[in-house]
Protein backbone atom coordinates (compact mmCIF):
# COMPACT_ATOMS: atom_id res chain seq x y z
CA UNK A 1 0.00 0.00 0.00
CA UNK A 2 1.52 3.13 -0.98
CA UNK A 3 0.71 6.37 1.46
CA UNK A 4 1.01 10.15 0.30
CA UNK A 5 0.70 12.74 2.78
CA UNK A 6 -0.53 16.00 1.78
CA UNK A 7 1.45 18.86 0.32
CA UNK A 8 1.62 21.48 3.34
CA UNK A 9 0.85 23.91 0.86
CA UNK A 10 -2.24 22.28 -0.40
CA UNK A 11 -3.15 22.04 3.13
CA UNK A 12 -2.58 25.89 3.60
CA UNK A 13 -4.69 26.56 1.09
CA UNK A 14 -7.90 24.67 2.26
CA UNK A 15 -7.65 26.26 5.92
CA UNK A 16 -7.10 30.13 4.24
CA UNK A 17 -10.14 29.68 2.52
CA UNK A 18 -12.14 28.02 5.30
CA UNK A 19 -10.96 30.94 7.32
CA UNK A 20 -11.82 33.63 4.97
CA UNK A 21 -14.91 32.26 4.30
CA UNK A 22 -15.30 32.83 8.52
CA UNK A 23 -14.14 36.33 8.35
CA UNK A 24 -16.59 37.09 5.86
CA UNK A 25 -19.70 35.30 7.61
CA UNK A 26 -18.71 37.43 10.70
CA UNK A 27 -18.51 40.80 8.64
CA UNK A 28 -20.46 42.69 11.07
CA UNK A 29 -18.47 42.17 14.01
CA UNK A 30 -15.78 43.02 11.86
CA UNK A 31 -17.29 46.15 10.94
CA UNK A 32 -17.56 46.74 14.82
CA UNK A 33 -14.05 46.41 14.80
CA UNK A 34 -13.75 48.85 12.25
CA UNK A 35 -16.28 51.74 13.87
CA UNK A 36 -14.27 52.62 16.80
CA UNK A 37 -10.84 53.55 15.15
CA UNK A 38 -13.44 55.22 12.58
CA UNK A 39 -15.18 57.28 15.76
CA UNK A 40 -11.61 58.39 16.59
CA UNK A 41 -10.91 59.63 13.28
CA UNK A 42 -14.11 61.85 12.79
CA UNK A 43 -14.20 63.02 16.47
CA UNK A 44 -10.97 63.96 17.40
CA UNK A 45 -10.45 66.46 13.59
CA UNK A 46 -10.32 69.00 16.28
CA UNK A 47 -7.08 67.66 17.84
CA UNK A 48 -5.40 67.64 14.69
CA UNK A 49 -3.86 71.26 14.89
CA UNK A 50 -2.10 70.67 18.01
CA UNK A 51 -1.00 67.36 17.79
CA UNK A 52 -0.94 66.54 13.78
CA UNK A 53 -2.79 63.85 12.00
CA UNK A 54 -0.52 61.13 12.35
CA UNK A 55 -1.33 61.40 15.85
CA UNK A 56 -5.12 60.63 15.02
CA UNK A 57 -4.26 58.19 12.84
CA UNK A 58 -2.38 56.04 14.63
CA UNK A 59 -4.27 56.01 17.80
CA UNK A 60 -7.61 54.72 15.45
CA UNK A 61 -5.14 52.60 14.00
CA UNK A 62 -3.81 51.44 17.21
CA UNK A 63 -7.66 51.08 18.63
CA UNK A 64 -8.50 48.92 15.71
CA UNK A 65 -5.60 46.58 16.13
CA UNK A 66 -6.33 45.89 19.67
CA UNK A 67 -9.93 45.13 18.87
CA UNK A 68 -8.98 42.52 16.01
CA UNK A 69 -5.89 40.85 17.99
CA UNK A 70 -7.71 40.95 21.23
CA UNK A 71 -11.55 40.44 20.72
CA UNK A 72 -11.89 39.00 16.89
CA UNK A 73 -8.44 36.10 17.14
CA UNK A 74 -8.27 35.10 21.04
CA UNK A 75 -12.21 35.12 21.25
CA UNK A 76 -12.83 32.94 17.93
CA UNK A 77 -9.89 30.48 19.09
CA UNK A 78 -11.22 29.84 22.53
CA UNK A 79 -14.56 29.13 20.72
CA UNK A 80 -13.31 26.72 18.17
CA UNK A 81 -11.83 24.62 20.81
CA UNK A 82 -14.14 24.72 23.42
CA UNK A 83 -16.53 23.26 20.43
CA UNK A 84 -13.55 20.85 19.86
CA UNK A 85 -12.73 22.39 16.15
CA UNK A 86 -9.12 21.60 16.90
CA UNK A 87 -9.47 18.37 17.88
CA UNK A 88 -11.38 17.37 14.67
CA UNK A 89 -8.50 18.97 12.62
CA UNK A 90 -5.86 17.40 15.04
CA UNK A 91 -6.68 13.71 13.80
CA UNK A 92 -6.41 14.95 10.00
CA UNK A 93 -2.58 14.86 8.55
CA UNK A 94 -1.97 18.52 8.87
CA UNK A 95 1.35 20.14 10.22
CA UNK A 96 -0.38 21.72 13.23
CA UNK A 97 1.19 24.96 13.11
CA UNK A 98 -0.97 25.58 9.48
CA UNK A 99 -3.92 26.23 11.64
CA UNK A 100 -2.80 28.95 13.55
CA UNK A 101 -0.86 30.31 10.48
CA UNK A 102 -3.98 30.49 8.49
CA UNK A 103 -5.76 32.03 11.61
CA UNK A 104 -2.91 34.86 11.83
CA UNK A 105 -2.84 35.28 8.29
CA UNK A 106 -6.72 36.26 7.86
CA UNK A 107 -6.52 38.29 11.38
CA UNK A 108 -3.91 40.14 9.84
CA UNK A 109 -5.10 40.62 6.18
CA UNK A 110 -8.17 42.26 8.67
CA UNK A 111 -5.55 44.42 10.00
CA UNK A 112 -4.22 45.89 6.44
CA UNK A 113 -7.79 46.37 5.64
CA UNK A 114 -8.35 48.39 8.88
CA UNK A 115 -5.14 50.50 7.91
CA UNK A 116 -6.80 50.77 4.56
CA UNK A 117 -10.18 52.50 5.92
CA UNK A 118 -7.93 54.60 8.53
CA UNK A 119 -6.45 56.20 6.00
CA UNK A 120 -8.89 56.46 3.46
CA UNK A 121 -11.42 57.99 6.42
CA UNK A 122 -9.05 60.16 7.45
CA UNK A 123 -8.63 61.98 4.38
CA UNK A 124 -12.14 61.91 3.56
CA UNK A 125 -13.14 63.56 7.32
CA UNK A 126 -10.16 65.56 8.30
CA UNK A 127 -8.55 66.12 5.14
CA UNK A 128 -5.43 63.94 6.69
CA UNK A 129 -2.86 63.74 3.44
CA UNK A 130 0.62 61.78 4.71
CA UNK A 131 3.48 61.56 2.64
CA UNK A 132 2.99 58.38 0.07
CA UNK A 133 6.24 56.53 1.59
CA UNK A 134 4.66 57.00 5.12
CA UNK A 135 1.60 54.63 4.06
CA UNK A 136 3.92 52.07 2.95
CA UNK A 137 6.06 52.31 6.24
CA UNK A 138 2.61 52.36 7.85
CA UNK A 139 1.07 48.89 6.48
CA UNK A 140 4.29 47.34 7.87
CA UNK A 141 4.53 48.91 11.38
CA UNK A 142 0.62 48.05 11.75
CA UNK A 143 2.04 44.87 11.21
CA UNK A 144 4.01 44.89 13.84
CA UNK A 145 1.22 46.44 15.73
CA UNK A 146 -0.66 43.36 14.73
CA UNK A 147 1.74 40.50 15.56
CA UNK A 148 1.90 42.16 19.06
CA UNK A 149 -1.95 42.22 20.09
CA UNK A 150 -2.30 38.84 17.76
CA UNK A 151 0.36 37.39 20.50
CA UNK A 152 -1.20 38.89 23.33
CA UNK A 153 -4.09 37.37 22.40
CA UNK A 154 -2.76 34.05 21.73
CA UNK A 155 -1.03 34.32 25.57
CA UNK A 156 -4.65 34.95 27.17
CA UNK A 157 -6.44 31.78 25.13
CA UNK A 158 -3.14 30.24 26.46
CA UNK A 159 -3.74 30.68 29.93
CA UNK A 160 -7.44 30.96 30.08
CA UNK A 161 -9.51 27.98 28.78
CA UNK A 162 -13.03 29.13 29.27
CA UNK A 163 -14.65 30.93 26.10
CA UNK A 164 -17.09 32.92 28.25
CA UNK A 165 -13.51 34.09 30.55
CA UNK A 166 -11.56 34.80 27.80
CA UNK A 167 -14.49 36.99 26.58
CA UNK A 168 -14.45 38.96 29.73
CA UNK A 169 -10.65 39.43 29.64
CA UNK A 170 -10.25 40.97 26.46
CA UNK A 171 -13.16 43.13 26.72
CA UNK A 172 -11.64 44.15 29.95
CA UNK A 173 -8.36 44.43 28.95
CA UNK A 174 -9.48 46.26 25.74
CA UNK A 175 -11.27 48.86 28.14
CA UNK A 176 -8.06 49.04 29.90
CA UNK A 177 -6.37 49.95 27.22
CA UNK A 178 -8.93 52.48 25.71
CA UNK A 179 -8.99 54.39 29.02
CA UNK A 180 -5.31 54.27 30.31
CA UNK A 181 -3.76 54.64 26.82
CA UNK A 182 -5.72 57.09 25.03
CA UNK A 183 -6.30 59.19 27.86
CA UNK A 184 -2.41 58.55 29.63
CA UNK A 185 -1.02 60.38 26.38
CA UNK A 186 -2.90 64.05 27.47
CA UNK A 187 -1.05 64.14 30.94
CA UNK A 188 -4.38 63.60 32.45
CA UNK A 189 -3.18 61.35 35.15
CA UNK A 190 0.69 62.82 35.64
CA UNK A 191 3.82 62.32 34.16
CA UNK A 192 4.85 59.32 35.75
CA UNK A 193 1.61 57.11 34.54
CA UNK A 194 2.19 58.92 30.52
CA UNK A 195 5.75 57.59 30.93
CA UNK A 196 4.70 54.09 31.94
CA UNK A 197 1.75 54.20 29.23
CA UNK A 198 4.53 55.68 26.21
CA UNK A 199 6.07 52.59 27.40
CA UNK A 200 2.84 50.13 27.41
CA UNK A 201 1.73 47.71 24.66
CA UNK A 202 -0.37 50.56 23.65
CA UNK A 203 2.28 53.61 23.44
CA UNK A 204 4.30 51.80 21.46
CA UNK A 205 2.63 50.30 18.68
CA UNK A 206 0.67 54.18 18.64
CA UNK A 207 4.20 56.07 18.93
CA UNK A 208 6.14 53.36 15.99
CA UNK A 209 2.49 54.13 14.25
CA UNK A 210 2.56 58.08 14.32
CA UNK A 211 6.23 58.30 13.28
CA UNK A 212 5.70 55.77 10.43
CA UNK A 213 3.46 58.37 8.90
CA UNK A 214 6.20 60.17 8.56
CA UNK A 215 9.62 58.20 7.94
CA UNK A 216 11.35 61.13 7.85
CA UNK A 217 11.03 61.77 11.39
CA UNK A 218 11.89 58.75 12.49
CA UNK A 219 13.98 59.13 15.83
CA UNK A 220 15.64 57.11 18.53
CA UNK A 221 12.63 57.19 20.47
CA UNK A 222 10.61 55.48 17.54
CA UNK A 223 13.35 52.74 17.22
CA UNK A 224 13.12 51.76 21.04
CA UNK A 225 9.46 51.54 20.86
CA UNK A 226 9.83 49.42 17.72
CA UNK A 227 12.09 47.05 19.27
CA UNK A 228 10.12 47.07 22.44
CA UNK A 229 6.89 45.85 20.17
CA UNK A 230 8.93 42.71 18.95
CA UNK A 231 9.84 41.90 21.88
CA UNK A 232 6.28 42.15 23.70
CA UNK A 233 5.47 40.21 20.49
CA UNK A 234 8.12 37.95 21.31
CA UNK A 235 7.00 37.26 24.72
CA UNK A 236 3.72 36.71 24.55
CA UNK A 237 3.72 34.78 22.16
CA UNK A 238 6.29 32.36 23.72
CA UNK A 239 3.63 32.10 26.83
CA UNK A 240 1.18 31.60 24.80
CA UNK A 241 2.44 29.10 22.59
CA UNK A 242 3.78 26.89 25.82
CA UNK A 243 0.70 27.64 27.28
CA UNK A 244 -1.90 26.83 24.64
CA UNK A 245 -3.77 23.80 24.86
CA UNK A 246 -5.71 22.10 21.99
CA UNK A 247 -8.18 20.88 23.63
CA UNK A 248 -10.59 21.92 26.14
CA UNK A 249 -10.66 19.73 28.75
CA UNK B 1 8.48 3.99 4.73
CA UNK B 2 7.17 3.82 1.12
CA UNK B 3 5.44 0.38 0.85
CA UNK B 4 3.48 -1.19 3.48
CA UNK B 5 2.50 -4.97 2.87
CA UNK B 6 0.90 -6.47 5.77
CA UNK B 7 -2.72 -7.89 7.09
CA UNK B 8 -2.49 -6.18 10.16
CA UNK B 9 -3.79 -2.27 9.67
CA UNK B 10 -3.58 -1.72 13.31
CA UNK B 11 -1.56 -2.89 16.20
CA UNK B 12 -1.42 -1.87 19.45
CA UNK B 13 1.14 -3.41 22.45
CA UNK B 14 0.93 -3.01 25.72
CA UNK B 15 -0.13 0.56 25.43
CA UNK B 16 -0.42 2.59 28.72
CA UNK B 17 -2.09 6.08 28.78
CA UNK B 18 -2.38 7.90 32.57
CA UNK B 19 -3.69 11.09 33.63
CA UNK B 20 -1.85 12.45 36.40
CA UNK B 21 -2.37 9.49 39.08
CA UNK B 22 -4.73 8.21 36.92
CA UNK B 23 -4.44 4.77 34.94
CA UNK B 24 -6.49 5.30 32.21
CA UNK B 25 -5.54 2.39 29.90
CA UNK B 26 -2.93 -0.61 31.10
CA UNK B 27 -1.07 -2.94 29.02
CA UNK B 28 -3.46 -2.97 26.10
CA UNK B 29 -2.28 -5.05 23.19
CA UNK B 30 -4.81 -5.75 20.29
CA UNK B 31 -5.02 -5.57 16.62
CA UNK B 32 -7.25 -5.16 13.50
CA UNK B 33 -7.01 -7.17 10.07
CA UNK B 34 -7.63 -5.33 6.60
CA UNK B 35 -11.69 -5.69 6.02
CA UNK B 36 -12.16 -6.28 9.87
CA UNK B 37 -15.07 -4.16 11.94
CA UNK B 38 -13.61 -4.80 15.39
CA UNK B 39 -15.42 -3.31 18.71
CA UNK B 40 -14.10 -1.92 21.93
CA UNK B 41 -16.47 -2.29 24.07
CA UNK B 42 -16.95 -1.36 27.91
CA UNK B 43 -18.79 0.60 30.67
CA UNK B 44 -18.66 4.17 30.80
CA UNK B 45 -14.64 5.28 32.04
CA UNK B 46 -13.53 1.91 31.12
CA UNK B 47 -10.57 3.03 28.67
CA UNK B 48 -12.17 3.22 25.53
CA UNK B 49 -11.93 6.90 24.36
CA UNK B 50 -8.26 7.33 25.85
CA UNK B 51 -7.17 4.14 23.83
CA UNK B 52 -8.90 5.38 20.26
CA UNK B 53 -7.52 9.04 21.83
CA UNK B 54 -4.01 7.19 21.88
CA UNK B 55 -4.28 5.52 18.20
CA UNK B 56 -5.75 9.00 16.98
CA UNK B 57 -2.59 10.72 18.33
CA UNK B 58 -4.73 13.48 20.58
CA UNK B 59 -3.06 11.88 23.82
CA UNK B 60 0.56 10.45 23.99
CA UNK B 61 0.79 7.34 25.46
CA UNK B 62 3.13 6.87 28.48
CA UNK B 63 4.95 3.60 26.76
CA UNK B 64 3.69 1.26 24.05
CA UNK B 65 3.21 1.52 20.50
CA UNK B 66 0.77 1.75 18.11
CA UNK B 67 1.15 1.24 14.40
CA UNK B 68 -1.65 2.19 11.69
CA UNK B 69 -0.43 0.60 8.06
CA UNK B 70 3.19 0.19 9.20
CA UNK B 71 3.54 3.79 10.53
CA UNK B 72 3.99 4.23 14.27
CA UNK B 73 1.76 6.57 15.35
CA UNK B 74 4.98 8.62 17.24
CA UNK B 75 7.40 8.25 15.16
CA UNK B 76 5.56 8.48 11.17
CA UNK B 77 2.53 10.82 13.08
CA UNK B 78 1.77 12.18 9.81
CA UNK B 79 1.61 8.66 7.82
CA UNK B 80 -0.16 7.08 10.33
CA UNK B 81 -2.89 9.94 10.12
CA UNK B 82 -3.08 9.88 6.59
CA UNK B 83 -3.69 6.02 6.65
CA UNK B 84 -6.72 6.57 8.79
CA UNK B 85 -10.37 8.30 9.19
CA UNK B 86 -11.48 9.53 12.29
CA UNK B 87 -14.66 9.89 13.65
CA UNK B 88 -14.76 12.00 17.02
CA UNK B 89 -17.31 11.37 19.73
CA UNK B 90 -18.57 14.75 18.98
CA UNK B 91 -17.85 16.70 16.19
CA UNK B 92 -18.03 20.17 15.41
CA UNK B 93 -16.55 22.93 12.64
CA UNK B 94 -16.72 26.22 11.97
CA UNK B 95 -20.49 27.19 12.77
CA UNK B 96 -19.80 29.82 9.84
CA UNK B 97 -18.99 26.83 7.25
CA UNK B 98 -22.19 25.33 5.49
CA UNK B 99 -21.88 21.81 4.37
CA UNK B 100 -20.52 22.05 1.48
CA UNK B 101 -17.47 24.13 2.67
CA UNK B 102 -16.91 21.49 5.29
CA UNK B 103 -16.48 18.94 2.59
CA UNK B 104 -14.26 21.01 0.95
CA UNK B 105 -11.87 22.14 3.61
CA UNK B 106 -11.54 18.12 4.49
CA UNK B 107 -10.61 17.02 0.91
CA UNK B 108 -8.04 19.88 1.04
CA UNK B 109 -6.51 18.96 3.86
CA UNK B 110 -5.71 15.14 2.57
CA UNK B 111 -4.92 17.09 -0.88
CA UNK B 112 -7.56 16.10 -2.48
CA UNK B 113 -9.69 18.68 -4.53
CA UNK B 114 -13.40 18.70 -4.91
CA UNK B 115 -14.86 20.28 -8.24
CA UNK B 116 -18.57 20.44 -8.74
CA UNK B 117 -19.61 17.17 -10.06
CA UNK B 118 -17.60 15.26 -7.65
CA UNK B 119 -19.13 17.06 -4.53
CA UNK B 120 -22.57 16.89 -5.82
CA UNK B 121 -21.80 13.21 -6.10
CA UNK B 122 -20.76 12.84 -2.56
CA UNK B 123 -24.02 14.95 -1.48
CA UNK B 124 -25.81 12.78 -3.47
CA UNK B 125 -24.25 9.56 -1.56
CA UNK B 126 -25.20 10.62 1.85
CA UNK B 127 -28.98 12.02 0.87
CA UNK B 128 -28.18 15.41 1.33
CA UNK B 129 -27.93 16.94 -1.83
CA UNK B 130 -30.63 19.78 -1.04
CA UNK B 131 -28.35 20.42 1.60
CA UNK B 132 -25.28 21.56 0.64
CA UNK B 133 -25.87 24.86 2.18
CA UNK B 134 -26.95 24.64 4.74
CA UNK B 135 -24.72 24.93 8.45
CA UNK B 136 -23.84 21.63 10.28
CA UNK B 137 -25.71 22.89 13.20
CA UNK B 138 -29.12 23.06 11.17
CA UNK B 139 -28.91 19.10 10.55
CA UNK B 140 -30.33 16.65 12.35
CA UNK B 141 -28.60 14.47 14.23
CA UNK B 142 -28.55 11.64 11.68
CA UNK B 143 -27.81 14.00 8.47
CA UNK B 144 -24.86 15.20 11.27
CA UNK B 145 -23.38 11.80 11.69
CA UNK B 146 -23.82 11.52 8.09
CA UNK B 147 -21.60 14.52 6.55
CA UNK B 148 -19.06 13.20 9.89
CA UNK B 149 -19.11 9.74 8.31
CA UNK B 150 -18.24 11.32 4.76
CA UNK B 151 -15.30 13.72 5.54
CA UNK B 152 -13.84 10.61 7.80
CA UNK B 153 -13.90 8.50 5.00
CA UNK B 154 -13.22 10.90 1.97
CA UNK B 155 -9.80 9.95 1.71
CA UNK B 156 -10.60 6.11 1.85
CA UNK B 157 -8.24 5.54 4.89
CA UNK B 158 -7.48 1.56 5.39
CA UNK B 159 -8.41 2.61 8.98
CA UNK B 160 -11.35 3.80 10.28
CA UNK B 161 -11.99 4.89 13.66
CA UNK B 162 -15.53 5.22 14.79
CA UNK B 163 -16.31 6.50 19.01
CA UNK B 164 -19.67 6.09 19.66
CA UNK B 165 -21.14 6.57 16.11
CA UNK B 166 -24.44 5.56 16.63
CA UNK B 167 -25.29 7.48 20.12
CA UNK B 168 -28.69 9.63 20.49
CA UNK B 169 -29.71 8.10 16.55
CA UNK B 170 -32.59 6.49 15.67
CA UNK B 171 -33.55 3.15 14.70
CA UNK B 172 -33.15 4.38 11.07
CA UNK B 173 -30.60 6.26 10.89
CA UNK B 174 -28.91 3.40 13.03
CA UNK B 175 -29.56 0.62 10.81
CA UNK B 176 -28.19 3.06 7.73
CA UNK B 177 -25.40 3.90 9.25
CA UNK B 178 -24.57 0.36 10.24
CA UNK B 179 -24.52 -0.27 6.10
CA UNK B 180 -22.27 2.52 5.73
CA UNK B 181 -19.86 0.58 8.44
CA UNK B 182 -19.95 -2.61 6.62
CA UNK B 183 -19.76 -0.66 3.02
CA UNK B 184 -16.08 0.21 4.31
CA UNK B 185 -15.31 -3.41 5.15
CA UNK B 186 -16.35 -4.37 1.54
CA UNK B 187 -13.60 -1.80 0.47
CA UNK B 188 -11.30 -4.16 2.44
CA UNK B 189 -10.67 -1.14 4.74
CA UNK B 190 -10.37 -2.04 8.44
CA UNK B 191 -12.76 -0.51 10.99
CA UNK B 192 -13.00 0.22 14.92
CA UNK B 193 -15.93 0.94 16.84
CA UNK B 194 -16.29 2.05 20.25
CA UNK B 195 -20.00 0.84 21.47
CA UNK B 196 -22.86 0.66 24.62
CA UNK B 197 -25.14 -1.12 22.43
CA UNK B 198 -24.33 -5.04 22.15
CA UNK B 199 -26.95 -5.13 19.44
CA UNK B 200 -24.47 -2.82 17.37
CA UNK B 201 -21.59 -5.05 18.30
CA UNK B 202 -23.14 -7.99 17.81
CA UNK B 203 -24.88 -6.97 14.48
CA UNK B 204 -22.04 -5.37 12.64
CA UNK B 205 -18.23 -6.27 14.12
CA UNK B 206 -16.31 -9.04 13.55
CA UNK B 207 -14.70 -9.64 16.19
CA UNK B 208 -14.79 -7.48 19.70
CA UNK B 209 -12.78 -6.64 22.91
CA UNK B 210 -14.26 -6.10 26.08
CA UNK B 211 -12.11 -3.43 28.34
CA UNK B 212 -12.66 -2.75 31.45
CA UNK B 213 -10.79 -0.40 34.47
CA UNK B 214 -8.38 0.29 31.58
CA UNK B 215 -7.55 -3.41 30.78
CA UNK B 216 -8.76 -5.89 27.80
CA UNK B 217 -10.17 -8.93 29.39
CA UNK B 218 -12.37 -10.45 26.43
CA UNK B 219 -11.68 -10.93 22.80
CA UNK B 220 -13.06 -12.92 20.30
CA UNK B 221 -16.12 -12.91 17.84
CA UNK B 222 -19.17 -12.31 19.71
CA UNK B 223 -20.36 -15.85 19.43
CA UNK B 224 -17.21 -17.51 20.33
CA UNK B 225 -17.66 -15.29 23.52
CA UNK B 226 -21.04 -16.34 24.34
CA UNK B 227 -20.56 -20.02 23.71
CA UNK B 228 -17.46 -19.45 25.92
CA UNK B 229 -18.90 -17.79 28.61
CA UNK B 230 -22.28 -19.51 28.20
CA UNK B 231 -21.71 -21.57 31.03
CA UNK B 232 -20.21 -19.35 33.70
CA UNK B 233 -22.64 -19.07 37.02
CA UNK B 234 -22.16 -15.48 36.90
CA UNK B 235 -23.41 -14.94 33.34
CA UNK B 236 -26.59 -17.03 33.82
CA UNK B 237 -27.11 -15.71 37.27
CA UNK B 238 -27.55 -11.93 34.81
CA UNK B 239 -29.62 -13.42 31.97
CA UNK B 240 -33.00 -12.19 31.68
CA UNK B 241 -34.84 -14.12 29.11
CA UNK B 242 -33.45 -18.30 29.32
CA UNK B 243 -31.20 -17.12 26.03
CA UNK B 244 -27.38 -15.82 26.87
CA UNK B 245 -26.62 -12.95 25.29
CA UNK B 246 -23.63 -10.57 24.90
CA UNK B 247 -24.82 -8.29 26.92
CA UNK B 248 -25.36 -11.03 29.94
CA UNK B 249 -21.63 -11.85 29.04
CA UNK B 250 -20.56 -8.27 29.12
CA UNK B 251 -22.63 -7.30 32.48
CA UNK B 252 -21.17 -10.83 33.87
CA UNK B 253 -17.56 -9.79 32.96
CA UNK B 254 -17.76 -6.15 33.98
CA UNK B 255 -20.18 -6.06 37.06
CA UNK B 256 -23.78 -4.56 37.56
CA UNK B 257 -22.48 -1.32 39.34
CA UNK B 258 -23.31 1.71 37.48
CA UNK B 259 -20.26 3.64 36.34
CA UNK B 260 -19.66 7.69 35.84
Amino acid sequence: MSLTIPKTPAVLAALLKADYIVLWRNRRGNIMSVLMPLIIVFSWKGLIPQFGGAFVLANGITLGIIAIGLMGYANAVARDRDKGVFQRLRVSPLPLWTIMASRLVVQLSMILLLTIVVFVAGYQLDGILMPTAGYFVTFFVSLVGGALYLSLGQAIVGRIQSPETVNSTTRLIYLAFIMTGMLGQFDYFGVDFKRIVDWSPYGTVKTILAVSFEPAKWNLHATEALLLSIGYAIIFATLGIKWFKWGAK
Amino acid sequence: MGEVQQKNILQVEDLHVQYGQVQAVKNVSFYVEQGEIFGLLGPNGAGKTSTLSAIEGLIRQQSGTVTVAGYDTLKDSRHARAAMGVQLQSTSFQPELNVAEILELYAGIYGLSLNKQQLQALLNEINLSDAENKKFGQLSGGQQQRVSLAITTIHDPKLVLLDEPTSGLDPQSRRQLWSRIESIREKGNAVVLTTHSMEEAEAVCDRISIIDHGRIIATGTPQILIDKHRNDPDVIAVSRRGKITLEDVFIALTGSAIRA
